[in-house]
């Protein structure tokens, strides 16, 4: 028998082997359950087997089934076995379950394992379980079949069978089943997982009771017992667990309730942080450093670079040689060899390049070429062209030498054919000569006119007014003057005056400011010093050309009538002393050209400023005379005429109005007028005058004021005024008035309320225009005797009534529709909508809560300063820098938490700061 | 009789009955808290009600801070006339007064004569320190009212027909002969506004920044003298007019015409807001309570009117002439006529004014102009001899604000001032008939469509009355009874169809509408991937 098992359990390895190629590692386990189960079958199993087995199923669906529940602990252990015994199979399963695991349920009795050392039978399960079945009746006997733990039931039964039967306890019986069992096997020696047989035996057994028994009075017996006891009592059936997405569903729902519990506690915080007006995030604030110094103090090198540098700073050789005192320093400030000779070199080569540079100018300077210096003189206009363009400093620079080159044609005229070889010509005659000629001279005027030409001065006027304010005094004396020596004379000994004051005046040095610092005030002395260089030339050219004019007065060479034109004198005048200046400036010029100074341009820029106000000074000196010349020429006389004339051109038409406005008194006053006009041409006269001083003394005078005026006048307020000054206290206020008067009075309200009401309905028209009244078209519609008797068409006469309706129900909807004598306009003003918002914002949804919400003005004028602050306190309170942190856990009551925030924001900071930190929490959660 | 000056503190205190005091702290929350709380029993957003009920809180906090600063922090309070037995305050001359009041009120009475420059025009600063004085025959003249001193005075030679002060008393404008001009206080004359043409009136609208100035031929002219922009210039169409006066309200410029209308106007709109008959002979005078509800008109007529301009009606006629009106800052209401002032006051507290004291001038003495100083119990009467100036007890706000008008202004207050009000102009258009209403929700145009329940009902209607027509009997053979439900059923349809035409019309527009929404509200490219695609059909 055992070899015919044998033979099929070949014949499966066989078919197992070729399952197991087919297979994948993983589902080994599963593929050999079938395996070992038939292994079972030997010994008594059988029933078991039968039930496992259940339907037959193809390979492949039992495959997936089997791999959706993998869970078949009591095979483990067996599949060891048969793995270490087929030593020779192909595949070899070499995963170890502990042996613990597969015993945890018990479902076999730990002697099973040991009846057979061997599973011989090794067949297709397909096959075996009728084999099964058959070998199972024939090998071994019922009961031990049923040994089974899982069919517990099962042997309970067989067990009270055999108790019925023979009449002995059942304990007899299992104890003998397994005594039986025991004789067979016994191959492996003595081992823990192979207990001896003794141990095996009823006697020898160790249950739980007898583990337990030692701890008896120990701390944690009671507790393991009871666990115990439980454990004893659940013998029920484990159920199949369940499939895998209900399970995760319920994992999900105890989490999600778990969770919540959790979460929940934080809801009586977020809602009071939601609820509130104001957060407030400004709580132990640490900003950090609040000054550079803080930050540099902390500072620390970290890359290589800084750190060399903080090597060399904070050498302990320099930063002794610092606290002593700077002679250590220079030690340490020794340059190398090489170094000196470098800039020596480099010295050098600058040195060559100017040289080089210099010779180059000079060559340049020598060329006589029109065509290169034209060439040159363009591109220079071009660069400066573009510089101008490009600074605003260079355009001043351009503009005022502009204005310095008109000032100075201008005083010249040198381009006015005032040379000698232009006075030749004109004298010979311009149409003798040739066209080059001509050409050359109408070129020359061309340049005048364009240099004369008016520039938009960069400078204010206010230079100009400074230079009028001291000229004015002196113009005085210079007027009364006829002769021009005379004059050129005084003017230069002015200006010899003026500049020997300047020379004595000293500078003021100013104590503060930039002006004060010591190389400023260097500069100053040094441009006082060329100033009074510059004085002091200035002083010799004018005795030089004082000494000049006495003797051109002396030889009588002076030409006294030729005042014709003041400007021409002038310009001759002014010749000379451009020409001094000019020489002065050169002079000034080459003075700086040889000083190598640092600040030699900042002192010619001075020098030259200098230069221009002294020449606009003289300027303005000699153009205010001639001015102030003509305009007495001018002025005095016409002004005078003008006036007279104005007088007399108003004087005829006064008096008309006069006769006009008169009545009564005033009737005499215009019969005078009449007979003498002459008179009232001199009142008029004095009436001017009087205006000038503000007098009013005449009545007459008085009342052409008032004619003057009068044309806007009330008749009414005039009447008043003059009473009150003619009769003031005397009469009374009050006057009859006339019955004309009065009737106008009485009756001008109807009048007016009439035209009021026309007024509005004009008003209601053009908003809302009346309906027209429906027109009968003769013939139109129907023959026309019909419509004579029928008069007009129903619809017609209804569309009209309904259009009448409309218009009153508009109407009445008007603000003014119950007030006669109002008129309020209805139109949209467009400008004023913007003012109003177009739809109600967002949270609010009816009108009238929302403007409730708004007649409240929140702005410091109109609220008490303790309410500005929480009226207008933004939603949140934070400052720049503050790191939010995440909030901490505190058991607030909600409703203490509202009042809280009631109170003003220091306060509550610090309460819930305190209280923050009585319940601390460690759990945190991130701000929403 | 007694005259309680309102610089006398309260000398007697009352016994402090609390319930006393809280009405009257009561009182005084209800006036700062502007009105009514909103209703949050209505409303059903939960987070909305919540947000109101603290903003609420918050008012009614601020509110009785301000009525307990008021209550408590106010210095002194404001005098009046009081007649004992049959005694009556308008009999009380200004002697009797000037022998009871302290010296420095009495100060305050006085009349300056100058008779040579015809009747003179005032107006004060807006805290009541200085004073522009023009008389018509071009005397301009400045004066600190608090020492007397004369600032400045000089002549121009014109006719000179109003002055106004600008925001402070740096600056002035004068109405003269021909144009406008603005002088500042050291009469150098800094603007010549010839458009203005030859002004009567002028005004100055001090939180607007705007001059405003009616001329001759009856031109409106608003400036913004910031800028100098010409806000506005509009024709009133009414003829001549010399009666102007801005609402210290709303800023809305109010003219009296020869016809007896009052119009009001604001700058951005080319038609008067308001026009209004408010007497039957020529308005000859116009004056404006300071909140803004109170209008007086003097007219032609006879009589001096009173409105209430919440409602535009007349609340007291009172007969006589008024060449000039003005209402104090306590509500008294001067007017005056030839050489006689009369003060009017309301002591009931209901609008009804009656007679409060009279001041009669010397005989031949024209008034021209009678204005309260603010802050003073003092009227300033300009007239054809000079100026007085009377004391009216009780006309004056006793206590001022510093922050609003500071009678002792430093210079450099002056400067910050000039400043903070320059930030604080407001743009002209925010001139309205009712300045509250800024900020509102605009006012929806009238509705044109009759809503859904309104076009059923009118269909409704409709086809009741097409089933309602009793057809007429046809000739045999044609009048059968199916013929006639035919017809009936046809007059239904014809009933209904012209609102199921406009249904279809309407819905089809919709329709195109939301196709139009949606084309607009397409998706980026990336992102049309992800929006929810439409069963198509």
């Amino acid at each position: 028998m055992v070899e015919k098992k044998r033979k099929t359990r070949d014949d499966n390895r066989g078919l197992a082997m070729k399952k197991n190629k087919k297979s994948k590692p993983s589902h080994s386990k599963t593929l050999t359950n079938p395996n070992k189960n038939n292994n079972k079958n030997y010994k008594n199993k059988n029933g078991e087997r039968r039930k496992r087995i259940g339907p037959r199923l193809p390979n492949a669906l039992r495959k997936e089934v089997e791999h959706m529940n993998p869970r078949k602990p009591l095979n483990s252990d067996d599949d060891e076995e048969i793995d270490s015994d087929d030593a020779n199979d192909v595949y070899v399963y070499e995963e170890a379950i502990p042996e613990e695991e597969s015993r945890k349920n018990r479902r076999y009795d730990p002697v099973d394992n040991f009846e057979y050392e061997l599973p011989e039978q090794f067949e297709d399960e397909n096959v075996a379980s009728d084999d099964d079945e058959d070998d199972g009746d024939a090998n071994g006997s019922r009961e031990d079949r049923r040994g089974d733990e899982v069919e517990e039931e099962d042997e309970g039964r067989h067990a009270r069978m055999l108790q019925e039967i023979t009449g002995l306890p059942a304990e007899a019986f299992e104890g003998k089943k397994r005594k039986n069992d025991v004789v067979i096997s016994e191959a492996y020696p003595e081992s823990e997982y192979n207990p001896s047989r003794d141990v095996l035996d009823g006697d020898g057994h160790i249950n739980i009771q007898d583990l337990l028994d030692p701890l008896h009075g120990k701390s944690g017996f009671s507790k393991l017992r009871k666990s115990l006891h439980r454990m004893e009592k659940k013998s029920v059936p484990i159920h199949a667990p369940l499939p895998k997405a209900d399970q995760e569903k319920l994992d999900r729902q105890l989490t999600y309730k778990h969770s919540k519990k959790g979460i929940s506690k934080w809801e009586s915080i977020v809602k009071g942080n939601r609820e509130a007006p104001t957060l407030f995030f400004d709580e132990d604030i640490d900003l950090g450093f609040s000054s550079v110094g803080a930050i540099a103090s902390e500072f620390e090198p970290r890359s290589e670079f800084e750190k060399k540098i903080a090597s060399l700073v904070n050498d302990s050789g320099v930063v002794e040689a610092h606290k002593k005192d700077g002679a250590r320093l220079l030690e340490l400030n020794k340059i190398s060899f090489e170094d000196v000779k470098d800039r020596q070199n480099r010295l050098a080569k600058m040195r060559s390049l100017l040289f080089r540079h210099e010779m180059k100018a000079k060559h340049i300077k020598k060329i006589k070429s029109k065509t290169y210096r034209r060439v040159l003189n363009k591109d220079r206009l071009k660069a400066a062209a573009a510089e101008m363009e490009m600074n605003p400093e260079a355009a001043k620079e351009l503009a005022m030498k502009q204005e310095f080159k008109r000032a100075e044609e201008r005083m010249t005229l040198k381009h006015k054919n005032s040379s000698k070889w232009a006075k030749r010509i004109l004298e010979r005659g311009l149409s003798v000569q040739d066209e080059g000629t001509r050409a050359a001279i109408s070129e020359q005027l061309h340049q005048h006119a364009l240099l004369t030409r008016k520039m938009n001065s960069m400078k204010d006027s206010s230079d100009d007014d400074d230079g009028d304010d001291s000229s004015d005094e002196d113009d005085g004396d210079d007027i009364s003057d006829t002769s021009d020596q005379d004059r050129a004379s005084k003017l230069f000994e002015k200006a010899k005056e003026k500049t020997l004051k300047v020379i004595e005046e000293e500078d003021e040095v100013p104590k503060s400011g930039v002006l004060s610092l010591p190389f400023m005030v260097r500069g100053l002395r040094k441009r006082k010093e060329a100033a009074d260089e510059e004085a002091k030339l200035a002083l010799e050219e004018y005795e030089s050309s004082l000494k000049q004019l006495e003797d051109k007065e002396v030889k009588g060479k002076v030409k006294t009538g030729t005042t014709k034109s003041g400007r021409r004198v002038f310009g001759a005048r002014k010749k000379q002393v451009e020409e001094s200046s000019n020489k002065n400036k050169i002079k000034v010029d080459n003075y700086y050209g040889s000083s190598d100074s640092e600040d030699n341009l900042e002192g010619r820029e001075g020098i030259d400023a200098e230069q221009d106000t002294n020449n606009k000074f003289l300027k303005d000196v000699n153009i205010d005379t001639v001015l102030f010349r003509e305009e007495s020429e001018i002025g005095h006389d016409p002004v005078f005429k003008s006036f007279d004339e104005i007088v007399k051109g108003t004087a005829p038409k006064t008096t008309y109005d006069v006769a006009i406005f008169a009545s009564d008194s005033w009737k005499k006053v215009k019969k005078n007028s009449r007979k003498d006009n002459e008179q009232i041409k001199s009142e008029k006269k004095v009436d001017a005058n009087i205006k000038n001083s503000s007098k009013i003394v005449e009545p007459v005078l008085h009342d052409q004021d008032i004619e003057e005026v009068g044309d806007d006048c009330d008749s009414d307020s005039e009447g008043h005024m003059v009473d009150g000054i003619l009769t003031s206290g005397t009469k009374s206020t009050y006057e009859l008035p006339s019955q004309a008067d009065l009737i106008r009075r009485a009756f001008a309200g109807d009048d007016v309320e009439d035209d009021f009401e026309k007024d509005k309905e004009d008003v209601l028209n053009e908003e809302n225009p009346e309906p027209e009244k429906p027109v009968l078209l003769p013939g139109w519609g129907q023959w026309t005797n019909i419509q004579k008797k029928k008069g007009l068409p129903s619809w017609m006469v209804e569309e009209h009534e309904s259009a009448k309706k409309k218009r009153d129900e508009v109407l009445k909807k008007r603000k003014d529709a119950n007030l006669k004598h109002v008129i309020i306009s209805e139109k949209l003003d467009k400008k004023a909508e913007k003012l109003l918002t177009k739809t109600l914002p967002y949270p609010y949804t009816s009108k009238e809560v929302f403007e409730q919400s708004i007649r409240m003005p929140i702005g410091p004028e109109f609220n008490p300063v303790t309410a500005v602050g929480a009226l207008n306190r933004p939603e949140v309170v934070k400052k720049a820098g503050v790191i939010i942190k995440p909030i901490t856990f505190k058991d607030v009551n909600p409703h203490e938490r509202t009042e809280e925030h009631n109170k003003s924001g220091q306060r509550q900071k610090k309460k819930s700061n305190g209280k923050a930190t009585k319940s601390m929490n460690t759990k945190r959660i991130k701000v929403k | 009789m007694g005259v309680k000056e309102e610089d006398s503190t309260i000398s007697k205190i009352m016994p402090p009955i609390e319930q006393e005091i809280n009405d009257e702290i009561n009182m005084k929350v209800k006036k700062y808290l502007r009105g009514e709380g909103a209703n949050l029993e209505g409303l059903r957003d939960k987070k909305l009600k919540g947000q109101l009920a603290i903003r609420e809180e918050l008012y009614g906090k601020s509110a009785k801070a301000a009525a307990k600063a008021e209550k408590w922090l106010m210095p002194s309070e404001g005098g009046y006339l009081e007649a004992e037995g049959i005694e009556k305050t308008w009999r009380i001359k200004q002697e009797a007064i000037a022998r009871e009041v302290d010296i420095l009120s009495s100060k305050n009475q006085y009349d300056i004569v100058l008779p040579d420059l015809g009747p003179y025009t005032l107006d004060f600063t807006s805290s009541g320190r200085y004073m522009a004085l023009g008389g018509r025959k071009g005397h301009l003249a400045i004066i600190d009212m608090k020492n007397m001193g004369l600032i400045k005075e000089f002549q121009v030679r014109e006719t000179v027909r109003d002055m106004a002060f600008l925001h402070n008393e740096l600056f002035f404008a004068a109405a003269q002969k021909k144009y406008l001009y603005i002088y500042n206080w050291q009469g150098t004359e800094l603007h010549c506004l010839k458009e203005h043409g030859a002004v009567l009136k002028l005004q100055f609208l001090k939180n607007h920044f705007l001059l405003a100035s009616i001329n001759k031929f009856g031109q409106l002219h608003y400036q913004d003298v910031t800028t100098g922009e010409m806000v506005g210039n509009y024709r009133t169409r009414l003829g001549r007019c010399d009666v102007m006066q801005v609402n210290p309200f709303n800023s809305v410029v109010a003219l009296g015409h020869s016809n007896g209308t009052v119009t009001m106007w604001k700058p951005t709109s080319p038609i008067p807001l308001v026009k209004m008959l408010a007497n039957h002979g020529p308005v000859s005078a116009l004056a404006f309570h300071s909140n803004g509800h109170l209008m007086a008109t003097a007219g032609m007529d006879r009589k001096i009117k009173l409105w209430d301009l919440r409602k535009f009606e007349v609340l007291q006629t009172l007969p006589g002439h008024a060449k000039t009106l003005d209402f104090s800052q306590k509500g008294l209401l001067a007017t005056a006529t030839g050489s006689f002032v009369q003060i009017l006051g309301d002591f009931s507290g209901s609008q009804n004014y009656s007679r409060y004291m009279g001041h009669s001038m010397a005989k031949g003495y024209q008034v021209n102009k009678v204005l309260f100083r603010p802050y003073e119990d003092v009227l300033g009467i300009g007239h054809s001899m000079g100026w007085s100036s009377i004391l009216i007890p009780g006309s004056g706000e006793p206590n001022f604000d510093s922050w609003v008008a500071n009678p002792f202004e430093t210079s450099k207050q002056r400067r910050e001032k000039e400043v903070r009000s320059l930030l604080d102009k407001l743009p002209p258009e925010t001139i309205l008939l009712d300045p509250t209403k800024i900020g509102t929700v605009k006012p929806t145009r009238k509705r044109e469509k009759p809503s859904k329940q309104e076009r059923e009902a009118e269909m409704d209607a409709a086809i009741e009355a097409a089933k309602s027509i009793t057809q007429k009997n046809k000739t045999k053979g044609r009048n059968k009874p199916s013929k006639k439900a035919k017809k009936r059923q046809e007059g239904i349809e014809r009933a209904k169809k012209p609102f199921l035409e406009q249904q279809m019309e309407e819905e089809e527009s919709s329709k195109k509408k939301k196709q139009k929404i949606g084309e607009e509200n397409e998706l980026p490219k990336s992102l049309q991937r992800f929006a929810r695609k439409k069963a198509t059909s």
